[in-house]
């Protein structure tokens, strides 16, 4: 870390008081030193690296490198400074003030204002985020009093609001490169030009993209890496005959397969983490059609939930990486205390028994060759793993007597039956959580997230007047004990009503080389800036 | 047995023969047949494949998907093939794999031998314009890569037993077509063909009865040929994905084993030696057939 | 000269004849992939994890889904002519450009596979035949009935475990060592390297078709009326051999090799996906799950128009062989 000067030296320190100080008290082993490049592999290719018009999943890989946001975040779940130094919230909850950093510059060399953090959210976020278009709903205008500060105008409280704040999430752009131009076509989308510690230098397709160190980053002598290289290999074979030989050094969100890892990392040098995904919390499923038979009388779809053997498929399909999950909310959210596992419980050694015995009551008796009644099970097209998770389905279903046929459609068609059609009665899925069940769980379970046409939304059908109205408190709660308690009461209702069988927790795994430290210091884990990761030779 | 003079250059022989003669012929093809050692094994392992789709799968009524074991189990233990990776029965899966592929084998290509014959027959037979469309036809369908081609039928239709077959039956035609084009053209010239039409006989009779016969030597070759390159495609389709997932397939076996090919390489192994087998055993009893019914063309 | 005129004027014909067949598939292929359901714009938003109704209004009309079918059908016959192959939405790239970036590992793909499958099935061939029913005529017999059984992926997989796993002799997969850049000579070796196992798997089928067909070939030659003229003139058995046998018996070869270009882009599909070759064959597989339609109907295209010039090709070479023949 070199010190110039006394300005700097303290704001050194104001940085340090949220940025380098590791949340989860591991401090950093050794002094970083400066050098190195990174080499990570990232599935699939990106199609863009506007962030701001898409998330699709592996943009927020790279353009988090490249673009800052607001606030950064702990393992706690809470927000803490980036490019807000802090935040002060009125009493209703309608007015938040941000004040900015100072002297932070984009990587053209224009000072970041808050006109930049104006623009942003009214501009962009708002009207073409695909996330942001609902989790900025409520805000109604930003003002920006002086270029260091900017307020938040809502219409209603919005807690959820501040979990979306990062460099992934909501990027912050600068207006005079955007403002007046066709945003969605923007010649930056994929020249991006943010205030990151790295900065975009070139992008080969089907090869690689390449990020320079920024020496002009606020937070002063970081990063320490000079360069990030991201690899695009097609094929999964080589991704881990890649990692063995060290010629990738970093592979997240599946970039090398389950199956894989155990044998990746019992070579010296190799390791895996799960921890970084504590704000995807992805959730696996299976999801019923509740609005026709058989799945339409909750008896049934009790039953199913009772059928399956969630360990079973952790251990043998996703190779050990997850955890049985208890409903709609991920264990996750545990710090913030929105979830309870004080549910009812599907997940036990009687399983069969209730589920035979269930549907034995729901009036549909087993027939003379033992079976109860025939459906088509759709399978999500996603990958291997699916395939088996709807392998297994099939076998678990027939031990009470289900007989499930297996359709494999691939992803176009499978995702205009499931959420334009409807024609479908069982199909696996996955959802993430997100950083707010506002954002990742209220889209699955509301009468106002049944949308034709519109995917990734509330497939089932299913919604009641009281969750309902439970989900809409929670958005606008700003005391969080009562925020929990809403929805802990929102919990135990899904629940009870098994619209879903909610089987696991997947456990999104990275696996890296050793010798590159401090790379997963948040709960966004890749998907943040790398800035103070370094290498230890 | 009469070599009409005048018909050096087609590989037939005689017009069709009443019953008893029949029944000597047939005689007389199976001793040619069986002098082809290599044919005759093909024929005993066709034989054993054959009867181990039709029985085995009632001996294992439990199905082939059923999780059996505990997975990855090795062969020659508790499972004599093992388990794979979700602790199903390999070797109820090899079992039920061949009826699999003997199935698809065999109605795709009865589908294609069908609609070659036709759209062949009808081109050698009238010859003109008909011919000439219909060998653009042809052509074109020869120009398509094939493989690419089915890959496309079955993704758009969605994998199923039907769509494979489809898929395979509409790549599949153009050779039997074009065979049975060539023989159909000169089989109309002959004198006996020309005879029967001056004598009124109607373009169906004159075919079912006259030229047909003479033409399903090389029909049931090419055909059993045919048969071979269906198994083969149909297990490249299942080892891509494209397969019905009701359904136990050799080459899906494959597909679904080759991410644990560092652990557990008898799972990719063994379904492949079957496909093998199968596939080599229908080329030998092919090759014997071609021997035993043309002998004028046989190899040296 | 005449008969290179002749010759240029031949091709000129098959090309044009050659026009009205490629039409005819790429209308085959829009209409067979716009018979499915969903579209590019479905994939691309389920990709995105979470899609508002505008989004995907925009994507639909970003790639002109909301036309009528015949518009697009004519926009794309309109771009087809001028060489415009269209914009793959999924890639980010213009369809020509992926297509020529990936056009070249396949094209050494398959021109790997075809000197070295009818190379040695040539030389196989001869060898089996200039002793009929020897110890190794059989071997080599059995060799190719074995070959040509044997389904494509299980060899490629078989011989990834023998040389990739095991012995350690050769990689895995992909066409280059991916962190190494390298350039010159050195990414010739690496490539080299890469293409191994990928070309021998590919190969073994078609080598065993040509060592079955050369061996037959020469075998009806031999017996011919112009080599027992020949022998009888006191040309050495070598002479004969290589001379005018070979020549003669090589015609069938060419054209089935020919004839099974197409064969060989389908098989390439299955060769690249499991050596994550990174040629048109994997690109058309992942571009058909993921809907792209533009890039799949491009790499038809390509393909069609590939195997029709080999053939073209191919006749041309006939007729060098074989002066008897007229460029009718």
């Amino acid at each position: 870390m070199s010190i110039v000067n006394r300005r700097d030296f303290l704001q050194a320190l104001a940085a340090s008081s949220g940025a380098v100080l590791l949340p989860n008290g591991a401090f950093a082993q050794g002094t970083p030193k400066q050098g190195g490049t990174l080499v990570m592999d990232v599935l699939p290719e990106p199609p863009t690296l506007a962030s701001y018009l898409s998330t699709s999943g592996p943009i927020g890989q790279v353009s988090a490198k490249v673009y800052d946001g607001l606030c950064e975040y702990n393992f706690d779940l809470k927000p803490i400074p980036s490019l807000a130094t802090s935040w002060t919230t009125s009493t209703d909850g309608k007015t938040i003030t941000f004040k900015l950093r100072d002297g932070v510059k984009f990587h053209d060399g224009s000072p970041l204002t808050s006109a930049d953090v104006q623009f942003t959210f009214m501009d962009v976020l708002k009207k073409f985020h695909p996330r942001g278009i609902n989790t900025f709903r409520a805000l109604q205008a930003v003002d920006a009093p002086d270029p260091h500060t900017a307020v938040f105008h809502l219409d209603t409280p919005a807690p959820y609001m501040m979990m979306a704040l990062s460099g992934y999430e909501s990027p912050i752009v600068p207006k005079a490169l955007f403002a007046g131009t066709d945003i969605q076509n923007s010649k930056y989308a994929n020249n991006p030009v943010g205030t990151g510690p790295f900065k975009f230098v070139e992008w080969q397709r089907g090869q690689y993209m390449r990020f320079d160190r920024n020496p002009g980053y606020w937070r002063p002598g970081q990063p320490y890496l000079d360069r990030i290289v991201a690899r695009f290999i097609g094929d999964a074979q080589t991704r881990s005959a890649a990692m063995q030989t060290q010629e990738i050094n970093y592979g997240a969100f599946g970039a090398i397969p389950y199956f894989d890892v155990g044998r990746l990392t019992k070579i010296n040098g190799i390791a895996s983490t799960t921890k970084g995904y504590e704000m995807q919390s992805p959730i696996v499923m299976l999801d019923f059609n509740t609005r026709v038979k058989p799945f339409d009388d909750v008896r049934v779809r009790r039953a199913i939930s009772y059928a399956i053997d969630r360990k079973f498929v952790i251990d043998n399909i996703w190779f050990g990486f997850g955890k049985p999950a208890t409903g709609p909310i991920s264990s996750n959210f545990a710090p913030s205390g929105i979830y309870t596992s004080d549910v009812h419980n599907y997940n036990v050694p009687n399983g069969t028994e209730m589920a035979n015995k269930l549907l034995d009551e729901a009036g549909y008796k087993r027939k003379a060759d033992g079976t109860r009644f025939e459906i088509i099970h759709d399978v999500t097209p996603y990958g291997d793993e699916w395939q088996r998770f709807g392998e297994y389905t099939k076998q678990a279903l027939a031990k009470i007597g289900i007989k499930a046929t297996i359709r494999y459609e691939d992803v176009p068609t499978w995702l205009r039956r499931v959420y334009t059609d409807y024609d479908f009665v069982l199909t696996s899925n996955w959802y993430q959580n997100l950083a707010d069940p506002v954002i990742g769980v209220d889209r699955q379970y509301s009468s106002w997230s049944i949308k034709k046409g519109t995917v990734f939304v509330d497939d089932s059908g299913w919604s009641t007047p009281e969750t309902d109205r439970l989900m809409k408190e929670a958005a606008i709660e700003i005391d969080p004990k009562k925020r929990a308690a809403l929805y802990h009461q929102f919990q135990k209702l899904v629940v009870d009503a098994a619209p879903i069988v909610w089987v696991f927790e997947l456990h999104f795994v990275t696996v890296y080389d050793t010798k590159f430290k401090d790379l997963i210091v948040s709960p966004l884990g890749t998907y943040s800036a790398f800035n103070q990761a370094y290498v230890q030779s | 047995m009469n070599v009409d003079a005048n018909s050096a250059a087609a590989p037939v022989t005689e017009p069709r023969q009443p019953a008893r003669a029949w029944h000597s012929h047939a005689a007389e093809l199976w001793q040619r047949f069986a002098r082809n050692r290599a044919a005759l094994a093909g024929l005993v392992v066709l034989v054993t494949i054959v009867i181990v789709a039709l029985v085995g799968p009632a001996l294992f009524a439990q199905g082939p998907f059923e999780l059996a074991g505990p997975p990855f189990a090795q062969p020659f233990g508790q499972f004599p093939l093992g388990t794979d990776m979700l602790g199903r029965n390999e070797l109820v899966g090899i079992v039920y794999g061949a009826r699999t592929s003997l199935m698809i084998g065999l109605v795709a290509t009865l589908f294609a031998t069908l609609l070659g014959v036709l759209l062949g027959g009808v081109a050698g037979y009238y010859g003109g314009v008909v011919d000439e469309m219909l060998m653009r036809l042809t052509e074109m369908f020869q120009t398509i890569p094939s493989f690419l081609f089915a890959i496309l039928v079955v993704a758009i239709l969605s994998p199923s037993i039907g769509s494979v077959i489809l898929a395979i039956s509409v790549v599949s035609w153009p050779p039997m077509a074009r065979l049975v084009r060539g023989e159909f053209r000169a089989l109309r010239n002959r004198e006996f063909v020309e005879a029967c039409i001056s004598m009124g006989m109607s373009d169906a009779r004159v075919i079912v009865r006259h030229i047909l016969p003479n033409c399903v030597s090389s029909i049931i070759v090419t055909g059993s040929l045919l048969v071979a390159t269906a198994i083969l495609t149909e297990s490249a389709l299942s080892f891509l994905g494209l397969s019905d997932p009701n359904v136990m397939s050799w080459g899906f076996m494959v597909g679904a084993a080759r991410d644990f090919l560092q652990r557990a390489w008898w799972l990719c192994a063994i379904p492949g030696v079957a496909i093998l087998v199968t596939v080599l055993a229908i080329n030998l009893v092919g090759d014997g057939l071609n021997d035993a019914l043309n002998p004028r063309l046989r190899r040296l | 000269m005449s008969v290179a005129r002749d010759r240029a004027r031949y091709i000129g014909r098959r090309v044009a004849q050659a026009v009205p067949a490629i039409l005819l598939i790429v209308t085959l292929n829009f209409l067979l992939v716009h018979l499915a359901p969903g579209n590019a714009a479905d994939v691309l938003a389920g990709e995105a994890g979470s899609a508002t109704p505008q989004y995907m209004a925009y994507l639909r009309h970003q790639f002109g889904l909301d036309q009528p079918l015949y518009v697009q059908y004519l926009e794309y016959l309109k771009n087809v002519v001028t060489f415009d192959l269209g914009y793959s939405f999924r890639e980010s790239m213009p369809v020509r450009d992926l297509i020529f970036q990936r056009l070249g590992p396949t094209l050494l793909l398959m021109g790997t596979t075809i000197v070295l499958s009818i190379g040695l099935g040539v030389l196989l061939g001869i060898f089996a035949a200039s002793k009929p029913g020897s110890l190794r005529d059989n071997a080599i017999s059995v060799f190719a009935l074995v070959s040509y059984a044997t389904p494509l992926f299980w060899v490629g997989l078989m011989l990834i475990v023998l040389f990739a796993i095991d012995l350690r002799w050769l990689p895995t997969s992909g066409m280059v060592n991916i962190a190494a850049f390298y350039t010159g000579w050195q990414k010739v070796g690496d490539v080299a390297r890469h293409l191994v196992l990928p070309a021998v798997t590919l190969s073994l089928f078609y080598m065993a078709l040509y060592v079955r067909l050369m061996r037959s070939s020469m075998l009806e030659q031999s017996g011919m009326d112009y080599v027992v003229t020949a022998r009888s003139k006191g040309l050495t058995e070598h002479a004969i051999t290589y001379r005018h046998v070979l020549r003669n018996a090589s015609l069938p070869v060419v054209t089935m090799a020919g004839v099974q270009i197409g064969n060989l882009l389908g098989g390439s599909v299955v060769v690249e996906t499991v050596f994550g070759w990174p040629g048109i064959g994997l690109l058309a597989f992942k571009a058909l799950f993921a809907r792209d339609l533009n890039l799949l109907l491009g790499i038809f295209f390509v393909a069609a128009c590939l195997v029709i010039v080999v053939n073209i090709i191919v006749d041309v070479i006939y007729t060098l062989l074989d002066p008897r023949i007229r460029l009718r």
